[in-house]
């Protein structure tokens, strides 16, 4: 099989999609927001498009798994900044005007580019890689590396290289003028200070810093060396000559590409650091799909720097249950629980890790979201009728076996109405044979099917929030004694509190 | 780098004065002393020849640093030791004193800079500047080395010895020599012609000499320092013959650039010269750096001795001698001769000497005649306890006494009075105040408290506080007409148990002498006496 990509087995329908409403609804800004602080922007485009299928889905999980095997992630990321090296050397290349400079840079880039896929072949040869991704890559590799002229061109740039860094001059400033001579120099007043006083951590600093273009004095000191080393400065030229193209594409794609994975890695590892966990899902039909310790990432990602707990719940749907309808109290963890589903399903698409401890994900078409939102001023609709234009498209086509999150919906029509419309969406996208999760204040509806459980928000025996989820037969809630026993203000907690 | 001339191990801190510092310098009348200890006496054969102006830096030091109270008896022999080498070498406080306020002026000038902006060098003007702090700093360093050199027979507190050996230490002969070295060597970057060179015949050029290697894009980088120093060389004018003929020399010189000023190739050159010096100076970094609070301190602390070599001219000047005193157990207090100095100071007049040895003692009442001599006996104790605090030498022939940091001052304030019964809230307030912040070692000086009311219920007030603090181990000296207090303090008292009395000595033909002596409390003020006196003068007018 030919390498293409290393994200897609396929390109993929999804690439050039806007941001699905779902990235918004599940807070996953805040967990790439976190990721793009270490990667930069660029990063976030690898987190917005899912791949074509399951198949697909398969590809990259099986990447993922790779990656954490032996020394393999660190061996990526010293390839990463390799590349990265390489990348600021065509910058400068870019930069410069001079023409030795631009083929002195142009040397570098080859040979950064040699030494890390170089180094990405042995590392791959390394490890025990099982994924399809990682094993046509380092099949394509072989092939590539044993080239006679990949080859000749790495030789050449590695010997440039050689002869160039072993170049020493001596400059003789006295008297308004400086001469230059390839010589190297004692250090004497160097050994001096550092005789007698305190070692200082950096050298001279360097006086023509500041831009790659050499300055006048510079050029015209160059121009002296380059009249005392023809040769050098002729097989130099003819190099840059010759090796003007000399990366490959696919390549330098996967460059770029391999980040998606290693930013996400990277970002678990920090977040392991932290104490939350991370798992490998399942992917497969035949078991009940559930969760142990599911939390919502993107609230993890906020509080731990401020040393907040994030609540984990355990799920699980029944042979025959398709929908969770969550009933409960306000503040009671109902839609955090529900984001922390809809990333399970998201990160499983990703094939990347989820945030669990243990999960088994069945393979879905798509992720389908409705939170509700604020009244749009500027469409002038009413709020009922914004969520229905949102509806439309959902109830509509392909919808078939999605991953349906649905958040308050309907909370402006009278409960009659709304109850009979959440009724019908259910039944909707039950008969589309989707799965998902349906947080209201409607108790009603969590007996609306019975592919439908009913889970409840629980509240502890002072009728405080734990933001647990279970099931439960929804009920009506005493909300304004929660409230007052929430921050404990009831005449006996006051007494014990002012005693 | 420490200066430790005023505690052993403790540079000194604006802190822990005294409660209510400012009613002890009312109450004491120290602001004289803080005024006399800021002007020089200048002689001549003995004589005062003149005053001189006041110093309000030392004024204003000498007065937070007697209001710290020094907290155990190594502390006080410390300066004691210091002080006494500075009275024997005045000269010595004089320099330093005078040599460190220089310093921290020229340093202010030179643009000094905090403690975290040191190092960064980002601009000509500012490495020019460290250049020439550091020439400062050594010259200041080696100065103060002169000094202790000049005055090596003299100095033999601990204090100044210590000193001594740190500064050799952080400044040893060596280092002084490799500064001087880079200082030299980098004269060339601040000095374009010698100081004393005023026609500029010569001129300071540098001869510097590096190895470079080539970066990835051949640019010139790791530049390694071979050579650096500073070339005195004659000046020749680049339009004379003579320097025509150096430009054509240079322009032949094979595998060279010839800098001509003023121009771009000129300015590339500076940026060599500035790298290569910059990085020699970085060197001497953290040496400024360990100097960073040593002259503030080292000139703070100079002045409090400058100070007390003053007062010690003054005293002389009124004729009052001087001791230094003793620390002893906290239940002792004797002095020979103590003399009240404030009043002697201000009103010129020869005070009158007293003279006690009390042991086992927690409170002492004293009582008599009006205009006896009381209250300068009480304050007389006062000044010399908070003078014998901070170290400084006291105005008698011996005085032995415990320590008290916790001091206080307790006297009716006249002019504070507005009404009676104001007046008597206001100092029941301020005892308040003082029973609030008594600490483990206390002492409290009660001059005609409460007397603001009746007799009788002052007694009563007196009489509970007093007893109520004594029994928690405050020490308390009072002055009293508050008779029938004294009067059951004496009466409770027979048996002995650590109160003693005294009244204002009265001849057998009635004279008083302003003499304090031990005696049982006197039933009368004596106020007839004065009033006697008083209409006897207006008869013989």
């Amino acid at each position: 099989m030919e390498f293409k990509s290393i994200l897609d087995l396929r390109q993929s329908p999804y690439k050039d999609e806007v941001r699905p409403s779902f990235y918004m609804d599940f807070n996953l800004y805040q967990i790439i927001d976190s990721i793009k602080f270490h990667w930069g922007d660029n990063i976030a485009s690898f987190y917005t498009y899912l791949p074509a299928d399951t198949e697909c889905e398969k590809y990259r999980r099986e990447i993922f798994q790779d990656i954490k095997k032996g020394n393999l992630y660190e061996e990526l990321m010293s390839f990463v900044s390799v590349m990265a090296r390489c990348k600021e050397a065509q910058a400068n290349q870019e930069e410069v005007r001079v023409a030795i400079q631009k083929a002195a840079w142009h040397v570098s880039r080859v040979a950064l580019y040699g030494d890390a896929f170089t180094g990405l072949y042995k590392a791959l040869q390394e490890t025990d890689i099982t994924s399809e991704g990682f094993k046509t890559l380092r099949d394509h590799l072989a092939d590539y590396l044993e080239q006679e002229s990949f080859k000749e061109m790495y030789r050449q740039a590695g010997e440039l290289q050689t002869e160039m860094r072993k170049f020493r001059f001596k400059l003789f400033y006295e008297n308004d003028l400086i001469v230059i001579t390839e010589a190297e120099v004692p250090g004497t007043y160097e050994s001096y200070l550092e005789e007698h006083f305190e070692k200082m951590p950096e050298g001279m600093k360097n006086p023509f810093a500041g831009s790659p273009e050499l300055n006048l004095l510079e050029q015209k000191l160059m121009e002296i060396v380059q009249q005392r080393k023809p040769a050098f400065f002729k097989s130099l030229t003819r190099f840059y000559k010759n090796y003007e193209q000399y990366a490959k594409n696919e390549l330098l794609q996967f460059t770029s590409e391999i980040t998606f994975y290693l930013s996400y890695y990277k970002f678990m590892k920090k977040m392991e650091e932290y104490g939350y966990r991370f798992a490998a899902p399942e992917v497969c039909r035949e078991k009940r799909m559930y969760a142990n310790g599911l939390y919502d990432l993107a609230l993890a990602c906020v509080n731990c720097t401020e040393d907040k707990e994030v609540v984990s719940n355990d799920m699980e749907y029944g042979e025959n249950e398709q929908f969770f309808v969550v009933t409960g109290p306000n503040q009671g963890g109902k839609t955090t629980f529900a984001r922390s589903l809809g990333q399970l399903v998201y990160f499983t698409k990703m094939g990347l890790d989820v945030p669990a401890m243990a999960a088994n994900v069945h393979p879905f078409s798509c992720i389908l979201t409705h939170f509700s939102v604020e009244e749009s001023v500027e469409t002038g609709r009413g709020k009922l009728q914004e969520e229905l234009v949102r509806l439309r498209p959902m109830m509509s086509e392909k919808c078939e076996n999605a991953f349906v999150v649905i958040n308050e919906l309907f909370t402006t029509a009278a409960n009659y109405d709304a109850i009979i419309m959440g009724q019908k969406v259910l039944q909707h996208f039950i008969g589309q044979r989707c799965r998902g999760i349906y947080v209201t204040h409607l108790k009603e509806l969590a007996d609306a099917h019975e592919q439908v459980v009913s889970l409840r928000a629980l509240l502890d025996e002072n009728g405080i929030q734990t933001h647990k989820i279970a099931r439960k037969e929804a009920g009506d809630e005493a909300c304004a004694i929660n409230q007052v026993n929430k921050y404990r203000l009831s005449y006996e907690q006051l007494k014990e509190r002012l005693s | 780098m420490k200066s430790y001339l005023l505690y052993p191990e403790k540079e000194w801190v604006n802190n822990t004065s005294y409660f209510d510092d400012k009613g002890i310098i009312q109450d004491l009348g120290l602001r004289i002393l803080f005024m006399m200890a800021a002007r020089d006496v200048i002689w001549e054969n003995d004589e005062v020849k003149s005053i001189g102006m006041p110093d309000h830096f030392i004024e204003e030091n000498f007065r937070k640093i007697m209001m710290v109270p020094l907290t155990c008896e190594d502390e006080i022999v410390y300066r004691q030791e210091i002080l006494k080498d500075a009275l024997a070498a005045e000269g010595f406080f004089r320099e330093v004193y005078e040599l460190t306020e220089k310093h921290l002026r020229e340093w202010a000038e030179l643009g000094r800079r905090s403690k975290e902006k040191i190092g960064s060098w980002d601009s000509l003007s500012n490495l020019i500047m460290d250049i020439r702090i550091l020439r400062l700093f050594v010259n200041s360093l080696k100065r103060i080395k002169e000094l202790f050199k000049e005055y090596e027979e003299t100095i033999s507190s601990r204090g100044l010895l210590a000193l001594k050996q740190r500064l050799y230490q952080v400044f040893s002969d060596e280092t002084e020599a490799d500064l001087t070295r880079i200082l030299q060597d980098v004269s060339f970057f601040v000095d374009s012609y010698e100081e004393d060179d005023k026609e500029h015949e010569m001129v300071n050029r540098p001869h510097i000499v590096l190895e470079c290697s080539l970066d990835g894009g051949m640019k010139f980088q790791e530049f390694k320092l071979d050579e650096l120093t500073t070339k005195h060389i004659k000046y020749r004018d680049p339009n004379s013959m003579l320097g025509k003929v150096q430009g054509y020399m240079n322009a032949r010189t094979p595998d060279s650039v010839a800098i001509q000023w003023g121009t771009l190739l000129r300015e590339h050159t500076l940026r060599i010269e500035f790298e290569a010096v910059h990085y020699v100076m970085s060197h001497t970094m953290t040496f400024v750096g360990r100097f960073n609070t040593f002259f503030d301190q080292l000139h703070l602390q100079s002045s409090f001795y400058r100070g007390a070599i003053n007062l010690s001219h003054h005293m002389k000047r009124f004729r009052i001698a001087y001791c230094f005193p003793k620390v002893t157990a906290r239940d002792m207090l004797r002095f020979d001769d103590l003399k009240e100095v404030v009043m002697s100071m201000e009103q010129r007049i020869e005070a009158v000497g007293n003279t006690c040895s009390m042991e086992d003692i927690r409170l002492l009442i004293v009582t008599g005649a009006n205009q006896g001599g009381k209250s300068t006996f009480l304050r007389s104790i006062g000044i010399a306890q908070v003078m014998m605090q901070c170290g400084l030498m006291v105005t008698a022939n011996e005085y032995e006494s415990g320590i008290f940091p916790a001091f206080f001052t307790h006297f009716t304030r006249r002019e504070d009075s507005a009404m009676n019964s104001g007046r008597l809230d206001e100092e029941l307030g301020r005892m308040n105040q003082i029973v609030e912040n008594l600490g483990e070692h206390s002492m409290v000086l009660l001059n005609e408290s409460f007397a603001t009311t009746t007799e009788k219920e002052g007694s009563v007030i007196a009489y509970d506080i007093i007893k109520a603090l004594t029994e928690a181990g405050v020490k308390i000296l009072t002055v009293t007409h508050l008779l029938s207090f004294a009067q059951r303090m004496y009466d409770e008292d027979r048996n002995g148990s650590g109160v003693e009395f005294f009244s204002a000595e009265r001849l057998e033909n009635g004279k008083r002498t302003f003499k304090m002596i031990q005696h049982a409390p006197e039933l009368t003020s004596f106020g007839l006496d004065l009033y006697e006196e008083i209409m006897q003068r207006e008869t013989y007018k």
